[in-house]
């Protein structure tokens, strides 16, 4: 299973198979309603690595990933546009698609054992916009 | 044992024995109460693999539970009927029909290791149409 993270904003950050390691979405409904909830939310969490360039590649966009998570809310560019797909057997099987996403949490990870660092970057959908949410999938490449 | 998951809405969505992996049905009864509480609940949390499609064939309805998961409150389409079977030895031996479901956590999890993904899907019948929940079972089908 491959992923590919795309997020669009005042520069594009692409990250892709070859770094990504995991993919989790989730829908935040409240757990304690009698009905359906209107208290509707979405969330991602992306782990992947940290990898270093050699041969004279550029590196990768994990860093700019960083300076994103550190964007103050006043500044119109913290809302950007991420897409993030899931790729099987030639198959997009999934293409998670959220036009104004949020970082509510970003972390690297790094020690001496591993060769690579490792990232986990957690964004939200805004609340009032949970409609423009896209999922896809199903369809080949 | 073989799990067969289908919910009809303004959409039908299925999900054969190959997919299911595992399903669990409760009662949400408050636990501290003194005598038998009308504050009765039900939860079912059904989790299943994500399949990719091969050799030219349909993707899974995998896709649309997650699309079934965003719809807002306001629209009547979140409210699902939702048939679980519980198949085994060409029996059923449960059914459990949701008429009124609705979406309280929907997750999915996918990773580099795995080859499929795992969705996790946790719904609840609307409490104050606890009394059209069925819960069947014991008889051969097939």
């Amino acid at each position: 299973m491959g992923f590919t993270l795309k997020v669009e904003g005042p520069n594009t950050i692409e990250l892709g198979t070859t770094g990504i390691t995991s993919v989790k979405f989730r829908a935040d409904i409240p757990h304690d309603s009698n009905a359906r909830s209107t208290d509707l939310g979405s969330t991602v969490e992306i782990t992947g690595k940290i990898l270093t360039a050699v041969d004279g590649d550029p590196f990768d966009g994990t860093r700019q990933l960083g300076l994103w998570s550190l964007v103050p809310a006043e500044k119109a560019d913290c809302y950007r546009k991420a897409e993030i797909q899931v790729i099987a057997a030639s198959q997009v099987v999934r293409k998670f698609t959220f036009p104004n996403a949020f970082v509510v949490d970003y972390k690297e990870d790094y020690g001496d054992t591993e060769g690579v660092g490792t990232f986990r970057l957690i964004i939200k959908q805004k609340k009032d916009k949970m409609a423009q949410i896209a999922v896809e999938g199903g369809y080949s490449v | 044992m073989g799990l067969r998951l289908k919910i009809e809405g303004n959409e039908q969505i299925s999900l054969p024995e190959t997919s299911i992996m595992s399903v669990q049905f409760g009662a949400d009864i408050p636990h501290d109460s003194n005598a038998r509480s009308t504050d009765l609940g039900s939860t079912a949390q059904i989790r299943g693999k994500i399949l990719a499609a091969v050799g030219g064939e349909a993707a899974d309805d995998t896709s649309k539970i997650a699309r079934w998961a965003l719809v807002p409150a306001e629209n009547a389409d979140c409210y699902r009927k939702v048939e679980i079977d519980v198949v085994s030895a060409s029996q059923i031996v449960r059914q459990i029909t949701i008429p009124n479901a609705f979406v309280v956590d929907y997750e999915e999890d996918f990773s580099d290791e795995t080859g499929t993904g795992v969705f996790t899907l946790l719904i609840k019948q609307k409490k104050d149409k606890m009394a059209a929940l069925k819960f069947e079972g014991g008889f051969s089908g097939e």
